[in-house]
């Protein structure tokens, strides 16, 4: 049996489109109290703190995570409002 | 014992006298700091501005719109206001434009809440100023580290020692203020 392969194109320019999915990226930094991280992500995104605190170890070991997606005016008030507590953070297009 | 205790919904600070004092000084240098990047708030009390100029900037600025359009140069401040893309200059110059301003005004406001609140004795936080207390010791910590050359995990910071003590000192304030403010949520919840 034969499985269809769904390859992506990779010309097709999604820019345009309103639903083109974007994420917020939070970069691991050497100042930023791991528990401060792990706070952040539990007062401002309302994570428990398990969810908080994958988050905060993948940031950490990995030296990023996304930490939230969704439209681009969405990831770009979350970017803000991580800058705010000064975590380091900026936004993309999905392109996982 | 740590610096830190609450009771009800206000934070007991215990600072030694120097402590409060090199804390405030801090604080303060951080608005100046801070200042650099928004020039139109100095406008408004320049006093030979051209005044219809300087009433629209101050207007951008209440609105948090109206800010510099290229990363500060200064490592420390391109920290405290960084960009929002990485590898779209287009993209982060048009978001700095639109939202750097308010960003520096939250900022200084919450420094400015820091040197007010140390003007009493003993220092007593409410859950607002125990928020500006927490990112103004984060904004101050990411200051000095740029000064330190921190900038990786594992860093020791080159040179200043004094300056590295501060460093520590205001990790350690942050750190258990943050158990504090976590202790006084838990009880909340029961």
């Amino acid at each position: 049996m034969s499985i269809p392969t769904l390859e992506r194109d990779t010309t097709l320019d999604t820019a345009g489109l309103p639903d083109t999915p974007w994420v917020t990226i939070v970069w691991n930094d050497p100042v930023n109290l791991q528990s401060y991280v792990s706070y952040v992500f539990r007062s401002y995104f309302g994570h428990l703190r398990p969810e908080a605190e994958r988050l905060m170890l993948l940031v950490h070991n990995e030296g990023r995570a996304v930490v939230a997606s969704g439209g681009r005016e969405e990831m770009e008030r979350h970017v803000e409002a991580m800058h705010d507590f000064g975590l380091s953070a900026t936004l993309a297009k999905d392109d996982a | 014992m740590t610096p830190f205790e609450h009771s009800g919904a206000v934070i007991t600070a215990r600072l030694q006298g120097f402590e409060a004092e090199l804390l405030g000084d801090l604080a303060g240098q951080l608005i100046v700091l801070l200042g650099e990047r928004a020039p139109h708030a100095r406008a408004e009390t320049e006093p030979h501005g051209d005044s219809e100029l300087v009433s629209a900037a101050a207007l951008l600025a209440q609105l948090g719109i109206g800010g510099s359009e290229s990363a500060p140069l200064d490592p420390a401040l391109a920290r405290l206001l960084p960009d929002a893309y990485r590898n779209d200059d287009a993209a982060s110059t048009e978001h700095r434009r639109l939202t750097e301003m308010g960003l520096v005004e939250r900022k200084i406001a919450n420094a400015n809440l820091v040197m007010a609140t140390l003007t009493t004795d003993p220092v007593e936080l409410t859950e607002p100023a125990a928020q500006s207390w927490l990112r103004t010791l984060t904004d101050l910590r990411l200051t000095l580290a740029a000064r330190l050359h921190i900038e990786e995990d594992g860093d020791d910071g080159t040179g200043d020692e004094a300056m590295l003590g501060v460093y520590e000192w205001l990790g350690y304030l942050q750190g258990t203020l943050l158990d504090e403010i976590e202790r006084m949520a838990g009880e909340r919840e029961f």
